[in-house]
């Protein structure tokens, strides 16, 4: 955290008024695409990646002008927050680059990577599953822990504990994300990875309730970063303020977070890139944060697309070549029931390919994914780390010439693992063991492919 | 000279100002209010919705479809001849759930008062309880409710709920309609009725409260 957050506390409360309604409607639409054109960004619906160094950036150079021109829409004042180009600058040119997390032996260091590097992206597994099931959950958790490629996990929210719901502005939602993350201990010390990173609480929104899972037995500031993501379309409030300096009291890394839904408010993948990187520029001023979470996805309820991986790739190319900070993108469809799902497991493999040929430093995959789909992801972006982006664009193209059997319906974790040894039946092996052939075929290399 | 047709399409274009000016133009021409509503504003607004449905357009062409039709509707009212629509003394509470939405509550607030009922329209934001104290307050023949997004779905039944406990719930009909509504959804909650567009808030209303159109 440094100096702008006191000075957007104070510009909240003197900065340019203005109607919610003018600001979304009018205001913040006319001036982005105003900068769209201003900079001639145009994607081409053919083109699942964005590889064009001059593109990206472009790409930045529109992010920064549109955080400059439009600001941060505060929606507790209903004022605008502006910072000048030197803060940002400044900003930029002080923010840390190189992270560390988890502690002893799953301890890592995320450093800048290029698309090509020979560091792969990191590997980040939802842990847990939708239930009020304390045990279904550890187990879901546990099964994607063991994995060897499992760097790290992100829980998935927890909906109760037992009987007692999870209600937000309550005590019971404190009581429920306490537990998720009492579970992420007790399942990572049964993985042998006490250790592990968690990445962010998960069953709590409300500031109190995120604050009251740092604790003895719980997250921690090595374990555990802070959400203080910014709100849709360049909106803040006061929460964001209140974790950003919790988050810097305690040392807690905060997370940024920038999440854009294509075809509510914008255009397309072109303003969806545009506004990752204004997003994470604010939310770089407000919080002092490093690490960032930036993806899209379409309000039509997808994760997949050529108009969802050009955005991300744009975004995340125009961070790599002028911001350097850790960049984690969604790793997955969040389709559920994934597990004989092929759109599930092309589209995961796409998205780590994506994240190796853009640049990206962490990938963080969808919830509904067993272990064994998570090992898949975390060895598709251990062996894509080194394409060149020639060679990823290839292979995601090839993918996407492809015609996907219909998804089948989702099934328990009884019945696609042996919950005695929480290992895979023999039917998801053989699921595992097909994909790795088909990307073996397609160029790919991993160690364990090889028996295949 | 401009027709409903030319309204129509000025509403779809979502452009607020000339759709105003529009709807000045064609009521000074003599055309009939109800006309220039359903055929004009109403009608550009459906043709919106169907482009959003065919994903030829975006939330905030609906967003500005919606201000565009709040800039004609007043003028409208205004122009409806006062007593062309006899009241019929029932009372109908009106408001959205939880969220801050009201394009679709105004519009079928309007359509209710053109169709000759009293309407108590609380506004956005609501509790359940607000619609219960301001129902009870109002001494209301219905409660009808917008419900547009998901967090008050379960809202919606907490609301049955609640007329329940207090031991009103077969005093008022209760409606429902918006965005993440649908009709399996309302009958499993136990509305008394759904409507898909509007308009429908209006045949709900007649045919529960026994009002002849």
């Amino acid at each position: 955290m440094g100096k702008l957050l006191w000075e957007a506390i104070h510009r909240s409360g003197t900065g340019q008024i203005m109607s919610e309604e003018t600001f979304e409607t009018e205001f913040f639409p006319n001036l982005l695409e105003e900068i769209r054109k201003r900079h001639q960004i145009e994607a081409d619906p053919d083109e699942p990646v964005m590889t064009d160094p001059d593109v990206a950036d472009a790409v930045f150079r529109a992010g920064l002008d549109y955080l400059l021109e439009v600001g941060l829409y505060c929606k507790d004042t209903k004022r605008i927050v502006r910072f000048t180009e030197e803060e940002i600058r400044e900003a930029i040119a002080t923010a840390r680059r190189t992270l560390s997390f988890g502690s002893g032996r799953d301890a890592f260091t995320i450093s800048p990577r290029a698309p090509g590097d020979e560091q792969h992206p990191y590997t980040w597994f939802p842990a847990g599953a939708l239930t009020k099931n304390v045990e279904l959950y550890k187990l879901h958790a546990m099964s994607a822990m063991q994995e060897p490629t499992c760097d790290g996990v992100i829980p998935i929210p927890l909906l109760g504990v037992g009987e007692l719901k999870n209600i937000l502005d309550t005590p019971t939602q404190t009581v429920v994300c306490q537990t998720e993350a009492r579970i992420m201990n007790e399942a990572a010390s049964w993985a042998g990875k006490p250790g592990l990173f968690f990445g962010i609480p998960m069953s709590a929104m409300t500031p109190l309730a995120l604050m009251s899972t740092f604790g003895p037995g719980m997250y921690t500031k090595e374990n555990c970063t802070l959400p203080v993501q910014i709100l849709q379309d360049m909106r803040i409030n006061y929460d964001r303020f209140n974790l950003a300096f919790f988050a810097d009291q305690h040392g807690i890394e905060p997370w940024m977070s920038s999440s854009p839904s294509l075809y509510g408010y914008l255009t397309g993948p072109e303003q969806g890139a545009i506004e990752i990187i204004a997003h994470t520029l604010g939310m770089l001023a407000y919080s002092g944060g490093s690490l960032t979470q930036a993806m899209c996805m379409s309000i039509h309820g997808t994760y997949v697309g050529n108009d969802i991986s050009w955005c991300n790739s744009a975004a995340a190319l125009a961070a790599e070549r002028n911001l350097g900070l850790p960049w984690v993108c969604f790793g997955s469809t969040g389709t559920p029931g994934s597990a004989f799902s092929e759109e599930a497991w092309y589209e995961t493999a796409l998205a780590g390919i994506n994240a190796c040929i853009s640049g990206m430093e962490a990938l963080w995959l969808a919830g509904g994914s067993t272990g064994i789909e998570c090992r898949f992801a975390g060895e598709i972006a251990r062996a894509a780390a080194r394409l060149s982006p020639e060679e990823g664009v290839s292979i995601i193209k090839q993918i996407r010439s492809i015609e996907y059997a219909p998804t089948p319906a989702p099934q328990s974790l009884g019945k696609l693992y042996d919950l005695e040894t929480l290992q895979p039946k023999q039917e998801l092996i053989d699921q595992y063991r097909k994909f790795t052939r088909i990307f073996r075929d397609f160029g790919l290399d991993y160690p364990t492919w090889r028996e295949a | 000279m401009a027709t409903i047709a030319d309204l129509r399409q000025k509403v779809s274009e979502t452009q607020p100002e000339p759709a105003a000016e529009m709807t000045r133009e064609l009521l000074a021409d003599g055309f009939d209010p109800m006309e220039i509503l359903e055929q004009g504003v109403m009608s550009g607004l459906n043709d919106v919705g169907t482009r959003f449905a065919a994903r030829k357009a975006i939330v905030l062409d609906l967003v500005r479809a919606g201000v565009t039709a709040k800039k004609c509707i007043p003028l409208i009212e205004a122009a409806l001849p006062r007593g062309e629509t006899p009241k019929n003394k029932k009372k109908i509470v009106l408001g959205t759930l939880l969220s801050q939405h009201n394009i679709g509550k105004n519009l079928v607030g309007t359509l209710l008062s053109i169709g000759g009922f009293d309407v108590v329209d609380m506004g956005e934001k609501n509790t359940p309880w607000d619609f219960y104290e301001i129902a009870e307050k109002n001494d209301a023949d219905m409660i009808a409710v917008s419900v547009v997004f998901a967090p008050a779905l379960e809202k919606f039944s907490e609301l049955l709920r609640l007329l329940d406990e207090m031991e009103v719930r077969t005093k008022y009909p209760v409606i429902v309609g918006g965005g993440v509504t649908t009709q399996q959804w309302a009958d499993e909650q136990g509305a008394d009725g759904w409507g898909a567009q509007a308009k429908d808030g209006v045949d709900l209303a007649r045919k529960l409260l026994d009002v002849s159109g």
